[in-house]
């Protein structure tokens, strides 16, 4: 399977797995129909490692200057550089932990490394069965000085405003304006951005030319993200479709067993076998099982999800470790043990168990982890060097635990304010 | 008499946070076979050792090597300069892994007080999105002690308890440059010279929480130098998490152990302080930028990472040794993987002391210390706990903050520094800042802002006991 080239090395996300997130839920032709928007824009799946681009309109190459091939299966920060406001980005990042839409003035840059300012703006698609994040369409809209003379293409970067490089500051009454946006836009969550109005941005750092979001790009944007959000609603083919509002909370999604997107981006980091089944949920399923769990048991990921464990259990396993985990479980500690398991196509292996609570923000438990480690064919030899599988084990459940207690979703801004 | 010996030594009471397991019993002396961090265990010893490639020397030409790992990665986005500024969310660097697979371990083995895990914590409605957590096992259980709060820089005192007395098993590594070049693990490795060590703290606040102590051995005490604080820099270049920051208070912001630590835990979250807008006061193409906090409760200056991580560490230092020599507090914030820091000066010990610290706020018993400045604020009763709301931690904070007089020399300090004007600053900081000292901190409190600023611009012997004597009339008026 081809790998695409990926800017820091940590996400390997294959050609396959690109094609299917557009595959699943959206028709055949979804490319098609998307090809006919001539706005910059990207889709990312937030399910898959490193929450990559799936699919990137011909004029975002253009603006950008990157091929297909460069972008597909990477994340879009390789859009950004050395002076992009770092709140900035913390703005997406909490708007994706919220699981809501947003609209930023970004300073990005192309493949050249010019700079360019860019009116992004960030909206999730939503399954309506489940409330999962399908994927997130992000729109670019570059922003120059003289927006008006280049309103007819917004696709080229004027290498006037790549030049200076530097930062400027945004008008904070032109800010105000995505608050109205948003509202138009059916952001259910638009008072999120109310903080946006009373601060002062981007730091303001030594103005030597001032670019101002105006309304018309604001509007360019919001159409852009409309005519998106609406193609794929129409292009959706999964059962019970995709919506641009969400049809329940984040806290509902959860409560049927739902890992809400930023969870997943955290998880689909681990490069380590693992499942996460909740105990709030009768039988306990797995709500959520890691690639390499897939590819050592041989299972899909549908095949999986929403069962109980007992699955990998065989005639060989013994009932004394079934035991064991059961007992621990019940006093919600960890466990280690060493299991026979079996793989789908019924191939027995030797599993180094660990089992452990992982608790949420709430300091209840939220989940149990199970971390495989295959030790069928391992031998005992110290390594001087490097972890060990037994460390690597617990880096992982370190890791999940982390992820799990770091207020995923807890509204911020998205709280209700005590008005 | 007795009053008039408290007079010069301001000092405040409050419980000591317990770090290691082997701070309550300090019995045990040098040599002692029970293999502590000290020199008599740790020389010779066979431990843990991560060493680094520091991200000054070998800039974006570093080669991972792990044995039995597939880590074998250089940059491999070949026209981008900048690579090592780009900002991503978390990834899977070795140390954090290090770390992580290291706590794990060490809670398996139940050496922490409790497990922080099973603390409740919320994000505070707003726009800032403090956090508030409730630690009920955190609280000590020990008798309150006294601290000197009036002393930013006070020498190392081998009596009290230090980090070569911890235990060996309190040890997850050691984290050392590394000399060729190539960053590199080893399981046991012979520990030479006094070694960096990353030990766990037995009362975390949160998920992974330890403290880096440099030479541990060299019996630093708690002061910023260049080098030291480039090792933190380091650390948190190589963790290469933007939810794993480190933390520093000095003596008189809540730093209960003299001995330098820096502390580091994750928090996959933004603080609220990462959120807070700030204004540009300085920023050369190339050059570490310079911000202030805009809407934050509390003052403080932000310095963004310029061309290189020595250079951000320099001036961050030198601001601080300024802090340090007129003897104002503060305690500092890394975040966004070694990229941001956060300074914040601070006067609420010095507050404290004089009784202007609001009885509300004391019966919380929250030190408002790094963490919770930078909007992580740990209560240790559940009814504080549930009545926290944005309003009460924007004013708790808000007492932190140094007065605005006081602060903008600061900030004028700052920016002399960051343009490079190292000579006009010299003749600013003795008028300017001792003038404002004085109204800064109040009559009352003038022997403590005295005390450090004279001590400050001099730091002569006798200048110390001219001082003394000063301060000594001073507390005699009042």
């Amino acid at each position: 399977m081809e790998q695409l080239a990926s800017p820091n090395g940590n996400s390997h996300v294959n050609t396959n797995a690109v094609m299917e997130s557009l595959e699943l839920p959206y028709n055949r032709t979804i490319q098609e129909a998307l090809g006919r928007h001539e706005y910059n824009f990207v889709l990312c799946d937030p399910r898959l490692p490193d929450h990559p681009i799936v699919y990137a309109s011909e004029g975002f190459l253009k603006m950008t200057g990157y091929k297909a091939q460069e972008v597909l299966g990477r994340n879009c920060r390789f859009l950004q550089g050395p002076e992009t406001d770092r709140r900035t980005v913390l703005e997406i990042r909490d708007a994706i932990r919220e699981e809501r839409s947003c609209q930023v003035r970004i300073l990005n840059y192309t493949k050249q490394r010019k700079p360019f300012w860019n009116l992004f703006h960030l909206a999730p698609v939503y399954s309506r069965e489940t409330g999962t994040v399908v994927h997130y369409v992000g729109v670019q809209t570059p922003l120059s000085k003289s927006s008006a003379e280049e309103a007819g293409d917004g696709n080229v970067v004027s290498d006037s405003l790549s030049e200076s490089g530097k930062k400027v500051t945004a008008d904070n009454d032109k800010n105000g304006c995505l608050d109205a946006h948003a509202h138009q836009d059916g952001d259910i969550v638009a008072n999120g951005l109310d903080a946006l109005n009373s601060r002062p941005r981007n730091g303001g750092l030594h103005l030597e030319e001032e670019f101002e979001v105006e309304e018309k790009d604001e509007r360019r944007a919001i159409t852009a993200v409309r005519s998106v959000l609406s193609e794929l609603t129409k292009s959706s083919k999964s059962k019970g479709g995709i919506a641009e509002q969400r049809c329940m909370s984040l806290a509902e999604s959860a409560s049927v067993g739902v890992v809400c997107s930023s969870l997943m981006l955290s998880l689909t980091r681990i490069q380590q076998s693992f499942v996460l089944a909740d105990p709030n949920l009768p039988d306990m399923p797995i709500v959520h099982a890691s690639d390499m769990f897939l590819h050592l048991t041989g299972y899909l990921r549908e095949e999986v999800v929403g069962r109980n464990c007992r699955f990998l259990q065989g005639p060989g396993t013994d009932s004394k470790s079934v035991q064991k985990i059961r007992e621990s479980i019940k006093e919600s500690k960890p466990c280690n043990v060493r299991i026979l398991n079996y793989r789908k196509d019924k191939q027995p292996f030797w599993n180094f168990l660990h089992v452990a609570p992982v608790r949420g923000a709430d300091g209840k438990v939220a989940y149990y982890v199970g971390v495989q480690l295959d030790v069928t064919l391992a031998d005992t030899t110290e390594c001087e060097e490097g972890m060990s599988a037994h460390m690597k084990q617990l880096g992982a459940v370190g890791a999940i635990r982390v992820a799990v207690r770091g207020l995923q979703g807890d509204g911020l801004r998205r709280t209700k304010k005590e008005s | 008499m007795d009053k008039r010996r408290l007079g010069r030594m301001v000092t405040i009471k409050r419980c000591a946070t317990v770090v290691s397991n082997y701070q309550e019993s300090m019995e045990q002396q040098a040599g002692c076979g029970r293999n502590c961090l000290g020199g008599c265990c740790v020389l010779g010893a066979k431990l843990p050792v991560f060493k680094f490639v520091s991200r000054c020397s070998a800039k974006h030409q570093q080669v991972h090597v792990f044995h039995g790992d597939k880590t074998a990665e250089t940059a491999e986005l070949e026209d981008c300069e900048d690579c090592e500024l780009m900002i991503h969310d978390q990834s899977n660097s070795f140390l954090d892994n290090l770390v992580l697979a290291q706590w794990e371990d060490r809670t398996s083995r139940g050496l922490f007080r409790y497990d922080v895990t099973a603390c409740e914590t919320k994000v505070l409605p707003g726009k800032f999105g403090f956090i508030a957590q409730l630690n009920e096992g955190r609280h000590s259980k020990k008798r309150p002690t006294e601290f000197r709060v009036d002393q930013v820089l006070q020498p190392f005192d081998p009596a009290k308890f230090n980090f070569t007395k911890v235990g060996q098993e309190e040890l997850l590594f050691c984290f050392e440059e590394s000399e060729d070049g190539r960053s590199r693990y080893f399981d046991a490795a012979t520990v030479k010279g006094s070694p960096n060590v990353v030990v766990i703290n037995v009362s975390p606040i949160e998920y992974g929480h330890v403290l880096l102590v440099p030479k541990v051995l060299d019996h630093l005490p708690q002061k910023l130098e260049p080098e030291t604080f480039l090792l933190a820099l380091n650390f948190a270049v190589e963790m290469d998490n933007p939810y794993f920051r480190l933390g520093y208070n000095s003596l008189g912001a809540f730093a209960t152990i003299n001995h330098l630590h820096f502390q580091a835990y994750y928090l996959a979250a933004p603080f609220a302080v990462e959120r807070a807008p700030v204004s540009a006061l300085f920023k050369e193409q190339g050059g570490v930028g310079i911000f202030e906090l805009a809407e934050y409760p509390v003052r403080g200056l932000v310095f963004e990472l310029g061309r290189s991580l020595e250079q951000l560490a320099d001036l961050v230092v030198q601001v601080c040794k300024q802090l340090q020599d007129y003897n104002i507090p503060f305690n500092v914030l890394i975040a966004d993987r070694g990229t941001r820091i956060f300074l914040f000066p601070q006067c609420y010990a010095a507050k404290q002391a004089r009784g202007e610290v609001d009885q509300e706020y004391l019966d919380t018993q929250v030190n408002p210390a790094v963490w919770e400045i930078s909007g992580h604020i740990v209560l240790k009763r559940k009814e504080d706990y549930e009545m926290a709301s944005e309003d009460y931690a924007w004013k708790l904070l808000a007492e932190v903050s140094l007065p605005e007089a006081a602060f903008n020399n600061i900030k004028l300090l700052c920016l002399e520094l960051g343009q490079g004007n190292a000579d006009c600053h010299k003749i600013h900081k003795d008028t300017t800042l001792a003038d404002e000292a004085g109204t800064l901190l109040g009559k009352q409190s003038i022997s403590i802002a005295f005390h450090g600023l004279s001590n400050g611009s001099m730091k002569v012997e006798s200048d110390y006991t001219a001082d003394i004597e000063k301060s000594k009339e001073i507390c005699m008026q009042s």
